[in-house]
């Protein structure tokens, strides 16, 4: 009960912050009738996608303070899990998404258990190694279709089961409520005795164990909470693709992708992973699509991303929700 | 009874000998000083007992059970609190939000661990910085947060590193005063590394006193600062010919 009132009580914000989350709601509810066209409504399905993938990895990059650098491993183990057993079994996403999770899960506390014996930069550097090892397995693994990857039989739109659709709206709304199952969870979590224990641990982690909190044991939680989370979204990305390989769901640009976004938009905040991926989801997509058309001009928009984000984090190493809050205590 | 006993404990850092088969009790409801010139192996020994050393030979005994080599989370659970004499200043939590989170080691509950918290900053007289980050504190608030967030994982044996260091003598005097409260009123067993004499001397029922490693004294403070090889240790061999 306590649970899902702290998940639900957004009452210690500021009124400016809880206005933003009512009125940006509304704008999700009636985006799909705003008649925007369908490249526009595939990089709002990819906001929301990469702001879930972004709170997850929140709880041990930000709140924990953990620079964690291979969440692409567990993406595409939820990818894997949820094709996988639609192909081989036919089992439908509303089953195998919760396996995938449960795998990402076990798999978390495997490769968490001994990661966390490492501290900073050799823990990031671990985490790009297993995801590595991991993809590379995949590439060279015939069961699973190996480089060539896995295409999922076409079902009749609209398939509430193995939830396939021909339109994107029908898309936009699922992801839409993934990503709102996420943002209850992350107020919960933020208020929860493991988040004040992971923030205590970023702070200063030798001063934590001094009161009784095992440092090694809260990070191995938040790593497999951060795991679940971006193997849901693993899976959603399977049926929304209909198509997965070892480079679009385990790639190394994804692991720094989903990290980024939230270091740019603030980590250990509860609106940085969403605004960092409000602000670069697109970036990315249209410069892509415009300098990326011109010629001579290909690479361009990755020095303009490049920039942006040295400018931030030379600026204010919390990011743009830092940068936001830093106003808002002058302003006071 | 003893509350704490550390027999014929050693801490080598290869070459080093920080602690030299040391040995002492601290029974329950004392307050013990611990004193002794710089690199005489105080943290060190605190560290051992606490858990962030592994002891290279010797036991820790708390309450009756061995708690040699245990992580400093377990030895917390057993009841040792302890304060550091540098603590991170940091800007991510808040003062009420620091104290909550020694608070949480006894509890799931989150506004217990609130009312809780919020009780131990008002014995400590911080209840107005409550919403401040430790950065925009002065070091003698910063250093009683550090004290409030042991205090809230009821520890029975509270282990303080130079918690007067870097105050001025009302500050000091202040500290004193809180000391002696949280030992009466709050019935914890202190044991304090203190460089300050004038927090060791009024406050300590017996002083332990160390250098190079080795124990060297141990006694009542009266005794303490008349022992020669204490002068010794503290004013140099010179000075202590010509007394």
């Amino acid at each position: 009960m306590e649970t899902l009132r702290d998940a639900f009580d957004f009452s210690d914000f500021s009124k400016g912050e809880r206005i933003g989350l009512v009125l940006f709601t509304l704008f999700l509810f009636i985006f799909p009738w705003l008649g925007a066209g369908s490249f526009v409504k595939a990089v709002m399905i990819q906001f929301l996608l990469f702001s879930l993938f972004g709170m997850g990895w929140n709880t041990i990059g930000g709140y924990g303070g953990q620079v964690e650098l291979g969440k692409a491993q567990y993406v595409g183990i939820g990818a894997y899990t949820v094709a996988l057993m639609m192909v081989w079994w036919k089992i439908p996403f509303w089953v195998s998404m919760p396996i995938g999770v449960l795998i990402a899960l076990g798999y978390s506390f495997m490769i968490g258990y001994p990661l966390f014996r490492l501290k900073g930069h050799y823990f990031a550097i671990a985490t790009i190694c297993t995801s590595l090892v991991l993809q590379d397995i995949f590439i060279n693994w015939k069961l699973v279709g190996a480089a060539k990857g896995i295409e999922l039989p076409i079902h009749e739109h609209p398939d509430f089961l193995y939830m396939q659709f021909k339109s994107d709206t029908y898309y936009f709304y699922f992801i839409f409520a993934l990503f709102y199952v996420g943002l209850f969870y992350m107020n919960w979590f933020r208020k929860s005795k493991l988040g004040y224990q992971l923030r205590m641990i970023k702070d200063d982690e030798d001063a934590a164990e001094s009161l009784g909190i095992d440092a090694r044991w809260c990070k191995i939680k938040a790593y497999s909470i951060a795991s679940a989370f971006v193997a849901v979204g693993g899976g959603f990305l399977a049926v929304y693709n209909l198509y997965i390989d070892p480079y679009s769901v385990m790639d190394l640009d994804l692991s720094i992708k989903i990290a980024l976004m939230s270091m740019l938009g603030g980590a250990g905040s509860m609106w940085g992973p969403i605004i960092g991926s409000a602000f670069l989801v697109p970036l990315d997509r249209f410069l892509g699509s415009w300098l990326g058309a011109q010629k001579g001009l290909i690479g361009v928009d990755f020095m303009i991303y490049a920039a942006l984000i040295m400018i931030v984090s030379a600026y204010q190493p919390r990011g743009i929700w830092g940068i936001i809050e830093q106003f808002r205590r002058r302003g006071a | 009874m003893a509350i704490l006993e550390v027999v014929d404990l050693v801490k080598d850092f290869g070459g080093v000998v920080a602690n030299n088969h040391i040995s002492f009790d601290i029974h329950r409801g004392e307050i013990i000083g611990l004193i002794g010139p710089n690199g005489a192996g105080k943290t060190t020994l605190f560290n051992c007992i606490v858990g962030y050393h592994k002891p290279d030979a010797g036991k820790v005994i708390f309450k009756g059970n061995e708690i040699t080599g245990f992580k400093p989370f377990m030895t917390n659970r057993e009841g040792i609190g302890r304060t550091f004499q540098l603590m991170k200043v940091t800007a991510g939590m808040t003062v009420l939000e620091n104290v909550m989170v020694g608070s949480f080691c006894r509890t799931e509950n989150r506004n217990f661990a609130k009312v809780e918290a919020s009780a131990i900053l008002g014995f400590l007289g911080l209840d107005e910085v409550k919403e401040y980050h430790l950065n925009e504190l002065p070091i003698a608030s910063q250093k009683k947060v550090g004290l409030a967030r042991a205090l809230a994982t009821q520890p029975e044996l509270l282990m303080l590193d130079e918690v007067a260091s870097g105050l001025n003598p009302k500050e000091t005097e202040e500290m004193v005063n809180l000391l002696k409260r949280i030992h009466q009123e709050k019935k914890i067993t202190l044991f304090l590394i203190e460089h300050v004499m004038e927090v060791v001397m009024p406050i300590s029922q017996r002083v332990i006193v160390l250098d190079g490693g080795e124990k060297i004294a141990e006694g009542l403070p009266k005794e303490i600062v008349k022992n020669q090889r204490v002068i010794k240790a503290y004013l140099g061999e010179r000075y202590a010919k010509d007394l």
